[in-house]
């Protein structure tokens, strides 16, 4: 029972630990509001990045290319924004044209049985290269309208609208994964696949349905970031790869079984934001910060066995 | 279970078709794209070599001086807008001269970048520039192209023995330049001041060099902290980074002022104290990068930048590739081009 209880709230008190020793050492900074919205706005892009991990990971799989489609979403708006394009429209796009990615890439991977591993790390280097085609390697800004920045700094009755934007996928996609046969589904084929299958459900359908979806989460992660900075740039998207990766491994840590939750995900991308805002507030020296972040990645999935092995 | 599948070839078609079409809308250079594909596999080489074929006898009415030479600009830093401009200008002023030319990015992979110079050295290329690039991370690589006897040049990169050339801003005057502005003309000569770095650039960290020599000699300016930025997102990181650290520092007047040893976290650092609503701490950025001069302009909080002279720097490019092929190279080492500080009177 005690393991039991170090699973479950193992991670959550790991994360509340972080922001009591934060608070302590610099309360009126960061035990303030404002930090709060800091901290929700800074890591909202993150966190909707890895919902899409999320859903590719619940059905067992990996997607590589996730890092190419944020920045294939942001230089797809981008571009569309300079040529006039209204807002919603540009946003609308880079999500369509992601989650058609997400749907190959899924077929590919459902139809020919063939490891995603593989498939999506080529399915990245496609996109890089498209990318590299749209752009010629460069940076987009020159004759962004403003109206395309108002979703990144649009702020409704004080919060953001990326963070409103992020909380509101997290709060419908929970209530999908666990209250809908759909979603419970997708959950089933991450805990045994041959079950889930004896059990009727058709593996084909949902894993395109996962990678559509994490081709959904990071097209539109992407817009929004070019629509905060104002500007599209080529290789924006690599830096959210292995960071999504890490708030998902993270955010397992947080239920029983430890498999993948859209909860797990929102406290394991909380961790890494709190972090890397907590250790700034204190104005940690850069390569501290790094070596202090790894190191709680490394501990919470050696607490989290350990606990499992009780 | 059909229904879905068709559902699934439609949403792929119609993304391809959106990709196409973009494709189609944005103007890239040919070239660019056959130096992609010949990166890509070895396989593309042969097919991007039968293209360049094609191009060499199409274009061999237009001779001039460098025609019949097929020159490789490699960098890692296509995506950074500076970078992007260099490369624009060498492969315009290259292919004036009549030379064939093979652009090659490696989006940020040094690794990768050693990769495509083996590449380019085998297939025989005529000569390489290198752009942005610490020759000293591909020392090894670039010695396969000196016992080939094929000339390296250098544009914003660094110098080492062996290279024919590396034309660039003075990055250590550049620094100078900025610091002394921000120190003297800006903060009078006291206050407290944030730096925003990337040490592992060849350039930027010259200016940090100078940045850490000058401060010393100022008792009356503190340096708050120093932050690295990243550079797969400099703008963004800068943000909240500064955003951050505007947490850390509520007071009005306790940041006098952010160091940018380059315009983008310069960008990123005006957009957070916009948004934070801190008109008084003043940004310097270094390279004058156009959005950087727009805020300039703008009156914000971004009050000065130097602007380092790439057009500059790719004529000297061009020239000594010019000369080399002539038979009156220079003598090998480093040329500067001047470069300029930009204030809120002189941004244009």
């Amino acid at each position: 029972m005690k393991g039991h209880n170090l699973k479950q709230y193992g991670t959550v008190a790991a994360l509340l630990a972080i922001v009591a020793v934060f608070g302590i050492l610099r309360p009126q900074a960061f035990l303030s509001l404002r930090n709060f919205v800091n901290i929700t706005r800074q890591m909202a892009p993150l966190a909707i990045v890895a919902l899409g991990a999320t859903f590719v990971m619940t059905v067992n799989e990996f997607d590589l290319s996730i890092g190419s489609i944020v920045s294939l979403g942001g230089i797809i708006a981008a571009l569309l924004a300079i040529r006039g394009v209204p807002v919603a429209v540009c946003f609308l796009a880079a999500v369509l044209i992601c989650i058609g990615v997400g749907c190959v890439n899924g077929f590919l991977i459902a139809k020919f049985r063939i490891l995603s591993f593989i498939t999506t790390l080529g399915m990245g280097t496609v996109l890089d290269g498209v990318i590299y085609g749209l752009t010629g390697g460069a940076t987009i800004f020159n004759g962004i309208p403003r109206s395309f920045t108002i979703p990144g700094i649009l702020r409704i009755a004080g919060i953001p609208f990326i963070t409103l934007t992020a909380a509101i996928l997290y709060l419908a996609f929970h209530v999908f994964m666990s209250h809908t046969p759909v979603g419970r589904k997708l959950y089933a084929i991450g805990g045994n696949r041959e079950a889930a299958e004896i059990a009727g459900i058709r593996l084909f359908r949902f894993r395109v349905l996962a990678f559509a979806l994490s081709g959904a989460m990071a097209g539109l992660a992407g817009a929004l970031v070019a629509s905060r900075v104002g500007s599209a740039n080529t290789t924006a998207g690599q830096g959210y790869f292995l960071q999504s990766y890490a708030a998902v491994f993270i955010g397992c840590t947080v239920s029983k079984s430890g498999v993948p939750s859209v909860i797990g995900t929102l406290i394991g991308t909380a961790i890494l934001a709190v972090m890397a805002n907590g250790l700034t507030i204190l104005q940690m020296p850069s390569f501290m910060q790094d070596i202090i972040t790894g190191g709680i990645i490394i501990l919470a999935i050696v607490a989290q066995k350990i606990g499992a092995g009780r | 279970m059909r229904r879905f599948r068709t559902i699934t070839k439609i949403a792929a078609a119609v993304a391809m078709t959106g990709v196409l079409l973009a494709g189609c809308s944005t103007e890239t250079p040919e070239t660019t794209a056959a130096a992609t594909t010949a990166a890509a596999t070895e396989a593309a080489t042969t097919a991007a070599e039968a293209e360049a074929a094609e191009t060499e006898a199409a274009e061999t009415e237009a001779a001039g001086p460098l025609a019949g030479k097929s020159i490789s600009v490699m960098t890692p830093y296509m995506a950074s807008v500076t970078t992007n401009q260099m490369v624009g200008y060498i492969e315009e002023g290259l292919k004036d001269l009549g030379a064939e030319v093979f652009v090659i990015d490696t989006a940020n992979d040094f690794a990768a970048l050693a990769s495509r110079i083996e590449d380019v050295v085998s297939s025989g290329t005529d000569g390489i520039v290198l752009v942005s690039a610490d020759p000293n991370q591909v020392a090894n690589q670039l010695q396969e192209a000196f016992d080939a006897n094929i000339p390296v040049f250098g544009c914003d990169s660094g110098f080492i023995d062996g290279m024919q050339l590396n034309a660039t801003s003075d990055n250590r005057q550049m620094g100078e330049l900025i610091v002394k502005y921000l120190f003297d003309d800006l903060m009078g000569g006291k206050g407290t001041v944030i730096a925003l770095t990337h040490r592992p650039h060849p350039g930027v960290v010259l200016r940090c060099e100078a940045f850490d020599e000058i401060i010393k000699d100022y008792p009356d300016i503190e340096l708050i902290t120093e932050q690295h930025v990243p550079a797969e997102q400099p703008i963004n990181d800068a943000q909240d980074i500064v955003a951050n650290l505007l947490t850390a520092n509520p007071d009005k007047d306790s940041i006098t002022a952010i160091f940018a040893a380059w315009d983008e976290p310069a960008i990123g650092a005006t957009n957070a104290l916009q948004e934070a609503g801190r008109d008084e701490v003043i940004v310097t950025g270094v390279d004058g990068n156009e959005q950087a001069v727009e805020l300039i302009k703008e009156g914000t909080n971004l009050k000065a930048t130097v602007k380092q002279n790439f057009e500059g720097m790719s004529e000297i490019v061009c020239s000594e590739i010019e000369k080399y092929f002539g038979g009156n190279a220079s003598e090998p080492g480093e040329q500067y081009a001047p470069a300029q500080l930009i204030t809120q009177e002189n941004a244009e």
